[in-house]
């Protein structure tokens, strides 16, 4: 799929755990790492939200567009 | 749903002892006034007739269309086995598995394979006892029902893949 997800960079940027990502943003772990390995086939507006808002971020910076 | 699909099992159980106890009654006197008759000719039969034009043919077709009727009719009820597997998969709740949508496929399947093949062998019969076969006629008769009901599962199962496939792409939204 031409839509990469970069939850992981952005994790490591700001220092916090896939756990504690799933906590905050009330998913379950296993969800966080389907969304990370890039195996979801959609992402819902209240969770890109929840991620943005916990990683301070913009939905940009998690998702990103590459030409195949 | 798990005390609905365990009342649905045991219908479904008595419904297949039923139809099983049926078609073992119907096996034993068809053994019992129509084998010792066929036994008894066939010690008397005249062996040095031709085959193919003689009264040989028409008795050993008549048993061999007999035996194949009884044979779909065994082979409809194995068909009614697999609501068994169907309700069993309910109860695991795999509502929407690959093996639910393989089952209504098959029991369409086992549908249309029993009530063509019976059309064809009662018309085989119907030649042989030199009776009048009415296609029409036939097709009237309540067995023919099982067409329908074979599209009705062939619907079924394209329904349960794109509810599967509906429902892999609702897990994997995120």
């Amino acid at each position: 799929m031409p839509i990469i997800v970069n939850l992981d960079v952005m994790l490591a940027k700001r220092k916090m755990k896939s756990k504690d990502l799933a906590e905050t943003i009330g998913i379950t772990t296993a969800n966080l790492s389907i969304l990370k390995s890039g195996k979801a086939r959609a992402i819902r507006f209240s969770t890109l939200e929840a991620i943005c808002k916990a990683l301070e971020c913009q939905p940009s910076d998690i998702l990103e567009y590459v030409k195949e | 749903m798990k005390n609905n699909t365990t009342i649905l099992t045991v219908i479904t159980y008595a419904v297949l002892l039923s139809a099983v106890s049926i078609l073992l009654n119907d096996l034993r006197e068809f053994d019992l006034q129509q084998f010792k008759e066929f036994q008894n000719w066939a010690k008397t039969a005249n062996k040095s007739e031709n085959w193919f034009t003689s009264k040989n043919a028409i008795k050993w077709s008549y048993y061999a269309i007999s035996t194949g009727l009884f044979f779909w009719r065994a082979y409809l009820i194995y068909g009614f086995t697999y609501f068994l597997s169907i309700l069993s998969e309910v109860d695991k709740g795999h509502y929407f598995s690959d093996n639910n949508i393989k089952y209504f496929r098959k029991i369409g399947n086992i549908f249309i394979a029993y009530t063509i093949n019976v059309l064809v062998l009662r018309f085989l019969l119907a030649l042989i006892g030199k009776s009048s076969f009415n296609f029409f006629t036939e097709y009237k008769a309540e067995f023919t029902l099982l067409i329908p009901c074979a599209l009705a599962f062939y619907l079924l199962a394209e329904i349960f893949k794109h509810a599967k496939e509906t429902k892999e792409e609702n897990d994997l939204t995120i």
